[in-house]
């Protein structure tokens, strides 16, 4: 059975994107390291059934506590997998940190920008469109506590697709930056 | 192809200059709220009130709205009669087992599996559970346990621990099972053992909390109070002869959110089925159990051979032997079994239950949370946890002993049924 990684930093929706997609029930709040250990559910994709998992928060691959050790650990296992990588809107740029680091390892991913909402109440404008177009996967604006964008979030995890990070250097490569 | 840290952070940098546009922020409401909690001088009184609306809540809800208004009169008025009814012609050793003392009017004094074992799990315990359980969910749903976090973590950081160790302490009011769990975000191996051992030790549970609120609604404070005292006096301890670093941890406190209804009843439920499932059976077995035990006369030889112990260092009755045999497998029974030996004839002062509460607090944690601390922690770790709690047992019990006879607290206990 094909299965899907909820991955992302602590504290930005996994859970909650999680009950949302398998109709599970597992423990959401709001402070981070909430999910210690890994769940497993179940959801239709494209008329099959997949198995979709929700992983602990984690900063980025390189563990620090027992917690991102469970994720880091469950992502090598699952070499097939694909990853909806869960983007705290208003943190956009850690959340890039990790989902580039996800990226490399070959994974084909989605990303969600969770917490939409949060960012457009600070005023945070983020161009979807042009980030999905940069990264060259899926990058879909949810609210997960309340059910938003999960609808296209689920049609476009069938597109997932491995990007390779040559191409994404090469369309940021040179413009619009001081870099050493 | 894979980037170093530095080019990844580059790459980020170079995506985001493209694709993110950072207004001006005004800051609201939430913002200084969210501000103000975590300062000592308006967050500390503000946290004091916040706890303190919830124990009112805890009692008033679980002690005085569903034990004492409903269940009281449910399982005395028409459980019982109606056990004492059907099991009438089962063989005496049945109806000792399972019904209790026939001639008990109340399921305090019974002491059977259906009539005491039921009304303690059922009738205290479980409102004792959803109460805490409704307004724990509120209080993570809105963001408050990590401004808790900062609040304390000077005051955690004199023994070992970082802020974050509140986070599972608070959780362990509730059960501390998932309290054993919730460490795993702390980051050395040091300080997650300073926080199992302590939590195992000295963090009483809600089914626990239930009972000691029904049982002995006027000592509950000074169990508390020997109970933290005990916390920080360990921890500090602890901290200066455990090896290992305890460093600073970096954590996100998130902004206030308005709880949702809908995730406020799934945990709520689903920690409420996780106890109905794992808990129940565990006291119904654990009354099960003390009673067999008595009945072959078994128990009698565990009180003599403790008995040393028990009355010699603690100064406790020999009966609560069996409170303590309880404990092993569940602290709420073993509590209301201390009632319920006082409730049939047993001598105890005052200051002797409040000894044996504490003690049976921290003895031993009940099996489910030492069968954890067995996965969580390696084999030399669960044996240090072990050592401490065999000193702390011992220590406390002296001490208290010690105080004990002075002759404070002195008057003979009645269970209030």
């Amino acid at each position: 059975m094909k299965k899907v990684l909820l991955m992302g930093q602590a504290n930005v929706g996994k859970s909650a994107l999680f009950n949302r997609l398998a109709g599970a029930r597992v423990t959401e709040s709001n402070y981070p390291g909430t999910t210690v250990d890994f769940a497993k559910g179940r959801m239709r994709l494209n008329h099959e059934d997949v198995e979709i998992i929700d992983v602990p928060g984690t900063f980025s691959l390189e563990p620090k506590d027992k917690a991102e050790e469970v994720a880091v650990r469950m992502l090598e296992q699952e070499k097939d997998a694909l990853v909806v990588c869960i983007i705290d809107s208003s943190k956009i740029e850690r959340g890039l940190y990790l989902a580039l680091e996800i990226m490399e390892k070959g994974y084909p991913v989605v990303v969600a920008l969770n917490m939409w909402d949060v960012a457009k109440n600070g005023n945070v404008k983020i161009n979807a469109p042009k980030l999905e177009q940069i990264l060259g996967v899926p990058v879909v604006p949810t609210v997960a506590t309340r059910g938003e964008g999960l609808k296209e979030l689920v049609l476009r995890i069938e597109n997932a697709t491995s990007a390779s990070i040559e191409e994404v250097m090469e369309k940021v490569g040179g413009k619009g930056g001081t870099f050493n | 192809m894979e980037l170093s840290t530095d080019q990844r952070w580059d790459l980020v940098e170079r995506i985001s200059k493209q694709t993110v546009e950072v207004g001006k922020y005004k800051a609201t409401l939430k913002d200084a709220l969210a501000d103000l909690t975590v300062r000592p001088a308006i967050g500390i009184p503000f946290a004091i009130a916040v706890i303190y609306g919830f124990w009112t809540f805890f009692c008033e809800f679980a002690g005085t709205l569903f034990t004492d208004g409903f269940f009281v009169k449910i399982f005395d008025g028409y459980w019982l009669p109606w056990l004492q009814n059907v099991f009438a012609g089962a063989p005496t050793w049945v109806f000792n087992v399972f019904v209790g003392d026939p001639l008990a009017t109340n399921c305090f004094e019974a002491f059977g599996v259906l009539s005491s074992g039921l009304f303690l799990a059922i009738g205290v315990v479980l409102p004792a559970i959803v109460a805490f359980y409704l307004i724990f969910a509120i209080l993570e749903d809105v963001g408050y346990m990590p401004r808790l976090a900062v609040l304390v973590d000077g005051l955690l950081h004199k023994i070992g621990l970082h802020g974050y160790a509140v986070v599972p302490t608070m959780l362990s009011l509730g059960c501390n099972v998932p309290g054993v769990t919730a460490c795993r975000p702390l980051d050395t191996r040091k300080q997650r053992f300073l926080a199992i051992a302590l939590l195992s030790v000295f963090v009483p549970c809600g089914a626990q909390i239930g009972i000691m609120q029904g049982m002995i609604p006027g000592l509950i404070g000074w169990v508390f109070l020997a109970l933290v005292i005990g916390y920080f006096a360990v921890g500090w301890v602890l901290n200066k002869i455990v090896p290992g670093e305890s460093p600073e941890i970096l954590m996100d406190v998130p902004p206030y959110q308005a709880p949702t209804a809908r995730n406020v009843w799934t945990k709520l439920w689903t920690r409420v089925w996780r106890f109905l499932k794992v808990a129940v059976p565990f006291v119904l077995l654990g009354c099960l159990i003390v009673n067999v035990l008595y009945m072959t006369g078994a128990m009698d030889a565990i009180a003599s051979a403790l008995s040393p112990v028990i009355t010699g260092v603690f100064g406790l009755p020999e009966e609560t032997a069996s409170a303590m045999v309880a404990g092993f497998l569940r602290k709420d029974l073993a509590v209301g079994t201390i009632g319920m030996l006082a409730a049939g004839g047993m001598t105890i002062t005052l200051f002797q239950v409040f000894t044996a509460v504490v003690l049976l607090s921290i003895y031993f944690p009940c099996l489910a949370t030492f069968a954890l601390m067995i996965k969580e922690l390696n084999w030399k770790q669960t044996l240090g946890a072990l050592a401490t709690l065999i000193v702390v047992v011992f220590v406390f019990g002296a001490i208290l002993h010690l105080i004990g006879s002075s002759g404070i607290g002195s008057s003979a206990w009645v269970p209030l049924e």
